[in-house]
């Protein structure tokens, strides 16, 4: 399946979904304009790996995938459509894809910390939480 | 009583254009260089929520009714160790027992209800927009020790003037 890269700005993250490299990551702000628009072409494309990995037979599925998420800021609207990623993550762990989860969070940062343990526990996806220095 | 330091205080119409300047100009705050880093993402993001908040009552502002057209408001303010946001924008009567009731019930909450209650909001099916389910007015109240003070002014018929103030310490 093709990989998925979106550049950041200043109000929306990075993302890659590269199944080549086993390799998920979001990270930067995220408060896009129309955050609908932003995160919808990320949830099909999701829907579209699981079906795709769902045919495949266990040897040929990815394995061992890596996602990092190391978010500096997002707001509460893109807050929905992250579960719903998280989501769509624990459906393809549940189909055999073990993944792991890394939730970057700034050393003091306890909202952002706790917003990770939410998050991990809302989807039923274990998180590996990295606890970084203050970054400016 | 110590001096109230004004780091935003601006009047006029929000696009993202103007949230883009008005968070540039907050986070450039020299008032903010010596905050801790949680608290100054605390203050950044609850600035963001209300200015999303003002952008998704925007269509609130009929063309004809502009003659009588207020300005939505952004003022924020340091005094002592709180930062106060104020922030003020129209909206149609229509939408002002749906705000109070929202705005209440987040001010009733102790923090675990409200841990509840953000997770229900958040499981619930996204809309369009923000899909008005008050996501917004949750993580403020749950990003502050203090209620979320506002106030409606009646403007004329089909328009009130809402005010929110949200304290955030240093």
């Amino acid at each position: 399946m093709e990989k998925l890269i979106i550049d950041p700005t200043a109000n929306s993250p990075r993302v890659v979904l590269d199944p080549e490299r086993n390799y998920f990551e979001f990270s930067g702000e995220s408060r896009p304009e129309n955050v609908r628009k932003f995160y919808l072409p990320i949830l099909e494309w999701l829907e579209n790996f699981n079906a795709e990995q769902a045919k495949l037979g266990d040897a040929e599925r990815v394995h061992g995938l890596q996602s990092q998420f190391n978010f500096a800021y997002f707001n509460s609207t893109s807050a929905k459509y992250i579960l719903d990623i998280f989501k769509a993550l624990s459906d393809l762990n549940s189909h055999g894809i073990d993944i792991v989860v890394h939730w970057f969070y700034e050393e003091d940062d306890e909202d952002m910390l706790e917003v990770g343990t939410e998050m991990s526990r809302m989807s039923k996806l274990p998180f590996e939480y990295v606890k970084v220095d203050e970054q400016e | 009583m110590p001096k109230a330091e004004t780091i935003i205080d601006f009047k006029g119409p929000i696009t993202f254009a103007t949230m883009e300047m008005l968070l540039n100009q907050l986070r450039s705050a020299s008032q903010l260089a010596a905050m801790r880093k949680p608290a100054k993402k605390r203050l950044y993001g609850t600035v963001v929520e209300t200015l999303d908040n003002i952008f998704k009552y925007a269509a609130d502002v009929a063309p004809d009714t502009r003659s009588k057209r207020r300005m939505p408001q952004l003022k924020v303010v340091k005094k002592g160790p709180e930062f106060i946001v104020t922030a003020g924008n129209q909206v149609l009567n229509e939408h002002v027992e749906d705000l109070k009731f929202k705005l209440d019930r987040v001010n009733q909450l102790d923090d675990e209800a409200l841990k509840s209650l953000y997770e229900e909001v958040i499981n619930q099916e996204a809309g369009d927009t923000d899909n008005g389910a008050g996501l917004g007015l949750i993580t403020m109240a749950l990003r502050t020790e203090q209620d979320l003070r506002y106030s409606f002014t009646s403007l004329d018929s089909a328009h009130s003037f809402f005010t929110m103030q949200i304290t955030i310490k240093e």
